[in-house]
This record gives structure tokens, C-alpha cells and sequence, in this order.
């Protein structure tokens, strides 16, 4: 069983960065018993680092709905995924067509929980608005949490 | 008079950027053929105005997320070109590998996802997949390995930063070049596998009259499938400098698009891209790469625009063939970058993005501040031929139902992998049969 932690945005676009910024965390408590993954926003590159991996994928959303801040948790396999702040360009895919086309060439991965995060602040520039930070927080505690207890101790440090 | 008829598309898929095309013809004619590109201006070269000469690359990478690469590489060679820097011969090797792996990710996204689906007959990449998963899959593969060499050499897949003016901020070790060898090697075996595959598509059948034929512009280089170096050239006896580019070559704005019309002087359109690169240097293109073209039947020079999707996959396998040809003769730059005095200058050079001739030209002050920059992208040279293409096939596939003509205007304008984002920079398509009907 091989965990995986993608992230998804660009650190450098305010709240998209929030992805990035949990991976971080995650590599400064764990080092190299974490395998993870920073993805700017090429989606086709994700079927192939997925493959064959369980994976927590964190990623910056925006919905009318919701405050910024906002966790949103999702099973990517079962449940239906809303449109990634994460794109390229329109040449590239977005997460939901990602995949469905993991599905059709058989590149999905075997577990996929999303942490979607709602941010409010897209512009160019680095850091986080405070209640996306605090989110940014509680999502790298819970995913240690689950690694933790899911691999039985590779991620447990004197340090966590 | 002849009965009226529109075809209106809202959103042409698989193209980069916004814009819309608007036909309007009836039994007698095409009357008016308009690529309408409504994406807002971007202001690029006047917000460079200021800016340190170190920063030109990183800053008009950002112009485009796919071809990133072509962006910095045309800025550096400028900036040097002002500044009298002369990379070593390893530095340019190293910046013709990179180049490589954009060609490769540019032109494998373009063929496998946003062209393939036309010739199948699918939307879109997704419902081609469910049918032909193992096209997608080789695809896929493909694209890593371009992504690999990228990734390696700008530090990053998407929008890299590891090129400066004057060289990179690192280099890589031997081995480091090394362990991408056999990755290259297989992603290879399946580049020459999609050249097969993309030559036994059904094209339709389109070749200019004489009288319409293509002015083919590219680089020309005397010993090399030109990349980042080369003159000017063109079908049509165009041999020039870069530095004599903004002579020949003119920027029109026209009230219906907000990315600007390239012409070249007194003879209008003109296509760039892989089609100009490979009809005017195919003798250049790697040994097998030629050699394979000539087993499956494709001609040294192609004039069905329909057809650029095997060129592409001709390209994408020359750039397996030229990567690993660096690799295996590579030496690490004893300096990572040179550098020299700077100087109030003005500099300009052209190279070849994956969709075809890239322009920049800068103005620094004493202090190596930009003062000026210009910068003109592949697709605001292709737009007015563009154009003229669907001017000019309308009438042959006329006959067509209508939801397949509309498809047919789509995929002729995807045969240029347009990027309308660089360009200013989606689609809208309107399709309009004679005078005043809407529908």
C-alpha cells in the first residue's frame, strides 16, 4: 500500500497555494517517508503519478456557497468533483475530466480522498488569507493523522 | 437570390484562449470569414517597461502554460543578442534539450487530445479514450517523457525557472542526464508509433490552388532542425536576419479581434509553424525521422493543413532523436551561465515555438532596465491565414450536413494548434449562409 500527497495550484497565486503549502507542511513533519507530489496544473501528469497509489490530494476551490476556509472532504472515486481554481490553460484538463479519463484508460488511482479547500484570494503573490491558513493547518494534521494510522508508523517521527 | 443559412458554434473546444470565427456565405460564395479573438489584450510588453533584463524570461514565460519554454528561450537569446553574451556551445546544447521536451508536451497534448478526437469523430479526448484507450495511454507516456526532460532542465513541467539570460541557474550532472535516457528511449518507440498511426487517419482532402499557395516561413538553420537559432526563411525567397524581421514583417490591428494581424510586407498571409519548419528543413529532421516519412509514403513537403497532425508527430519524434543525441554527447558547462558588462542596447531574435515563429525584441537602458519590448507570437501570424483557409475549403465541403461542416471550420482551425491566449488570446463560431438569417 503506497500513500501519495499531491497537490494541487500554484504557491504564488495567493489562496491556490494552499496545496502547496500542505505538502510542505507534510514533508517538514515526515521528510522522505512522505512521497508527494506538487502539481502546477498539468492534470495528465496526474494519471501517471497516481497510479497504483492511495492518495490525499489537497487543492484550492471557489464556491458561491461556502466561506473562505471552508473543507470540503470528498471520496474522488465515488463522489463528484467540482471544478479545480487549478488549470493550466483551457488547452489542459480540469480534475473532474482528469478523471474520467483516468477511468477510460484504466490510470486511476486506488484510493483518491480530495481536500478541497474554498479560498477567497487568487491574486499573484505568496501567502494565505488567515482562514484558509488555519484550514491549511488542520488539513496537513488530519492527513498525518490518517498516514499515521492507515501505514502503522513509517510516518511516525519523535517530531510529528 | 441565394437562400440564407447560419451555423452558429458559441465555444470552439480544444483550441487555447477565447475568441469566436464568424462565416458568412451562401451557394455563391464564402463573403466574409472573420477570427473574431475577444479575449482581453494582456498588456505583456508594457508591463515589462521597468523591468530588470534578468526578469524578461520568467516574466513572458507566463504568457502561455503550454509553450512556456519558447517564450524564455526567444527573450534570452534577445537579451544576449542586446548584450553581446554568447552562450558556450554546451549552454546551447542544453537549451536545445529543453527545447525538446516543450515540442514534445506541446505537440503530444495537441495531437492525442484536442486534434485526434476530429478525425475519429469524438467531442473530445475523454470520449475518444473510452474507445481507444491505449491511443490515450501511449499518449500519456509520451508526454511524461517530455515532461521529465523539462522538468529536469527548468527545475519544473509547467512555467519553468531554472533558464536565465546567458544560460540556466544550474546545470545538470552527466548522470542526471543519464537516468533519462532509457525513458526517452521507450517513450521513443511509442513517438514512432503515433507517426504510423497519425499518418493512417482519414484527412480530408484540401490542397491551396495555385495562385492561393502557402508562404511557409521558418527558421533555416545550415546544420540543425531549427529550434532556437537560424535565419528567416520563406517558400517565396524570404532570407533574412532576425534583426530584419520588423522590415518584412507588419502587425495589423483589425476592429474585429484583439490580437493583432502579422502580414509580411506586400505579400499578406504567411503560415509558421511545423508544417514552415518541416517544409523548409526536412533534410535537416534526424536520419530515421526521415527515413520513416519516407517508408510510410509522407512527402518532404506537406500542403494539406489536414495533414499537420503527422508533421507534428514527425517533429515530436526528431526531438526524441535530437534529445538523446545531446545526451550522449553532453559535457557539462564549466559555468552554469556566462555573463557580461551591461549596456543600453537594443536586441531581437526569433525562435521556434512548438506552433511556430516566435519574435521578441527588447530595448535596455544602462542600468538593464527593459525600455521597450515587442513580442509577436506564432498564432498572430497564423490568424490571417487562418482565415483565408476557411475562405478558401468553405466552398469544397459545402455539401456537407451542416453539424459536420461546422465540425469540418473547427478542426481546420485546430490544424494550427492556435493559442489564442498567447496571441492576445476560446472560440466562438459562427457559421452564417447568405445575407441576414440567424439560426
Amino acid at each position: 500500500m503506497r500513500w501519495m500527497v499531491i497537490s494541487l495550484g500554484d504557491r504564488f497565486r495567493g489562496d491556490d497555494g494552499v496545496g502547496p503549502l500542505v505538502l510542505d507542511e507534510l514533508r517538514r513533519r515526515y521528510g522522505e517517508h512522505l512521497e508527494g507530489v506538487e502539481n502546477r496544473g498539468d492534470m495528465t501528469q496526474l494519471l501517471e503519478d497516481w497510479r497504483d497509489r492511495q492518495v490525499f490530494l489537497v487543492d484550492a476551490v471557489v464556491a458561491q456557497d461556502k466561506s473562505a476556509g471552508e473543507i470540503l472532504r470528498l471520496d474522488g472515486l465515488t463522489e463528484s468533483v467540482m471544478q479545480s481554481v487549478c488549470t493550466t490553460s483551457s488547452h489542459g484538463l480540469n480534475l473532474a475530466e482528469a478523471l474520467e479519463l483516468g477511468h477510460a484508460v484504466g490510470a486511476l488511482p486506488e484510493r483518491l480522498n480530495i481536500y478541497a479547500i474554498c479560498g477567497e484570494n487568487f491574486a499573484t503573490g505568496d501567502g494565505l488569507s488567515p482562514q484558509v491558513a488555519a484550514s491549511a493547518r488542520r488539513v496537513a494534521k488530519e492527513i498525518g493523522e490518517h498516514l499515521h494510522a492507515q501505514t502503522g508508523g513509517p510516518f511516525c517521527t519523535s517530531n510529528p | 437570390m441565394a437562400k440564407s443559412k447560419t451555423i452558429k458554434v458559441d465555444y470552439l473546444a480544444r483550441v487555447e484562449g477565447e475568441g469566436a470565427l464568424h462565416i458568412r456565405y451562401d451557394d455563391s460564395g464564402v463573403h466574409d470569414v472573420k477570427l473574431k479573438i475577444f479575449e482581453p489584450p494582456r498588456f505583456f510588453e508594457a508591463f515589462m517597461r521597468g523591468r530588470d533584463y534578468l526578469e524578461a524570461p520568467d516574466i513572458t514565460a507566463r504568457i502561455c502554460g503550454i509553450c512556456p519554454v519558447a517564450y524564455q528561450m526567444s527573450a534570452l537569446h534577445a537579451m544576449e543578442h542586446a548584450l553581446g553574451l554568447v552562450p558556450t556551445p554546451e549552454l546551447r546544447a542544453l537549451r536545445r534539450l529543453i527545447y525538446c521536451g516543450e515540442w514534445i508536451e506541446s505537440h503530444v497534448l495537441h495531437i492525442y487530445m484536442l486534434h485526434a478526437p476530429d478525425f475519429l469523430g469524438y467531442d473530445s479526448a475523454v470520449a475518444m479514450a473510452k474507445d481507444h484507450p491505449k491511443i490515450v495511454q501511449d499518449g500519456l507516456q509520451i508526454k511524461k517523457a517530455g515532461n521529465a526532460l523539462v522538468r529536469l532542465l527548468g527545475g519544473r513541467e509547467v512555467h519553468p525557472i531554472n533558464v536565465r539570460v546567458g544560460g540556466f541557474y544550474r546545470v545538470p550532472g552527466t548522470t542526471e542526464l543519464e537516468t533519462l535516457r532509457e525513458q526517452l528511449q521507450q517513450a521513443r518507440a511509442l513517438a514512432e508509433d503515433t507517426v504510423r498511426w497519425t499518418a493512417s487517419l482519414p484527412f480530408p482532402q484540401f490542397e491551396r490552388a495555385d495562385g492561393d499557395q502557402y508562404e511557409f516561413v521558418a527558421l533555416s538553420h545550415p546544420d540543425e532542425y531549427p529550434m532556437n537559432e537560424g535565419r528567416i526563411v520563406s517558400t517565396q525567397g524570404l532570407n533574412i536576419d532576425a534583426q530584419e524581421y520588423e522590415q518584412y514583417f507588419r502587425e495589423e490591428h483589425v476592429e474585429y479581434s484583439n490580437a493583432l494581424h502579422s502580414v509580411l510586407e506586400q505579400r499578406g498571409a504567411y503560415m509558421v509553424g511545423p508544417m514552415a519548419r518541416y517544409n523548409l528543413n526536412f533534410d535537416r529532421l534526424a536520419p530515421r525521422v526521415q527515413r520513416l516519412a519516407e517508408e510510410i509514403g509522407f512527402p518532404p513537403f506537406c500542403a494539406n493543413p489536414f495533414q499537420s497532425i503527422v508533421v507534428r508527430s514527425l517533429e515530436v519524434l526528431h526531438a526524441f532523436d535530437e534529445a538523446l543525441r545531446i545526451i550522449d554527447d553532453y559535457r557539462p558547462p564549466s559555468e552554469p551561465f556566462v555573463s557580461g558588462t551591461i549596456r543600453a542596447a537594443t536586441g531581437c531574435a526569433a525562435t521556434e515555438a512548438p506552433r511556430g515563429l516566435l519574435y521578441h525584441r527588447y530595448s535596455v537602458d544602462d542600468a538593464g532596465k527593459i525600455t521597450a519590448a515587442r513580442i509577436v507570437p506564432p498564432t498572430s501570424q497564423n490568424q490571417k491565414t487562418i482565415e483565408e483557409d476557411l475562405r478558401l475549403m468553405l466552398p469544397q465541403f459545402m455539401h456537407l450536413p451542416e453539424a459536420r461542416l461546422r465540425a469540418r471550420c473547427e478542426q481546420a482551425i485546430r490544424n494550427y494548434d492556435p493559442c489564442i491566449s498567447c496571441s492576445t488570446h476560446f472560440l466562438q463560431l459562427h457559421l452564417q449562409r447568405g445575407a441576414g438569417a440567424l439560426g
